[in-house]
């Protein structure tokens, strides 16, 4: 498990890193998406609202579009697909609570769950492991961003 | 093609607390990748003055309507003024923040018929 700057960003995640958002794969092409550590820290740490766009279970997404949207108070903003793939589901806990993705961004706080189109030819845009996690090291430091 | 939303926006500084939300849901829409236009009349319009909306606020102690102003601009709502209503409260066109499209009240129409949504605020 790695912290960086005070944010809890595990090692065997894929990141986004401009739009603070984790794919992991689970198995037969699904691919779980949450918004990272970073994320929740930059919408205020406390949210109102996590809402998958209903319409889109069941479609391709493609890759940059937005499957989610993120709101508190002080922020509001896309949590968009980190590469392309059908919408399969979304996380009922986070629409009763969507603190439960500040709580635990990694585990019970899962957003959606997508059957990827592309994984292979899109995951290299995605950085991991210990050299992806420096890039992303990198990137909160140049734009000021720590979780302490 | 992304859906379009078209949000139109009457109120002004007059009354600051209807005046964050219709920004606030324009960046939601624009988050959830609709195409969102927000067409500016009557008072709303004053909002657009360049410094007006950072003199607005909704709470006390809270952000000023300047701040939902730029969220929205800056996840991609386009905003259009009312040629009118510029008339109606002495405004040129150089009053305006930079980016707002001046349009007749026939535009409103053709962008209504356009939009899946339209919402008056």
């Amino acid at each position: 498990m790695g912290t960086i700057r005070g944010c809890n960003l595990p090692e065997d995640l894929f990141y986004s890193m401009e739009k603070h958002v984790w794919a992991k794969p689970m198995g037969n092409g699904v691919i779980r998406v949450g918004i990272t550590s970073v994320a929740a820290k930059l919408s205020g740490g406390k949210l109102a609202a996590i809402t998958v766009k209903a319409k889109n279970i069941g479609q391709e997404v493609k890759q940059g579009k937005s499957i989610a949207t993120v709101e508190s108070s002080k922020f509001v903003g896309p949590v968009p697909a980190p590469v392309s793939g059908i919408l399969e589901k979304a996380n009922e806990k986070i629409a009763s609570d969507p603190n439960v993705a500040v709580a635990d961004p990694y585990g019970e706080g899962w957003i959606a769950e997508m059957k990827a189109t592309n994984w292979d030819g899109e995951k290299g845009l995605l950085v991991t492991g210990p050299e992806g996690l420096a890039k992303y090291q990198a990137k909160l430091e140049a734009d000021g961003i720590s979780c302490q | 093609m992304e859906d379009k939303i078209l949000i139109i926006m009457t109120s002004g500084p007059d009354t600051p607390r209807r005046c964050a939300t219709p920004f606030f849901f324009a960046t939601l829409a624009a988050a959830m990748d609709y195409d969102v236009t927000m067409f500016f009349t009557i008072d709303g319009t004053l909002l657009l003055k360049k410094g007006v909306a950072e003199t607005v606020y909704p709470k006390a102690g809270g952000k000023p309507v300047g701040d939902f102003l730029k969220d929205a601009l800056e996840a991609g709502v386009k905003f259009t003024a009312c040629t009118a209503s510029t008339e109606l409260h002495d405004l040129q066109p150089s009053d305006l923040l930079e980016g707002v499209k001046m349009v007749g009240g026939a535009a409103m129409w053709q962008m209504s018929e356009e939009a899946k949504t339209t919402l008056t605020f």
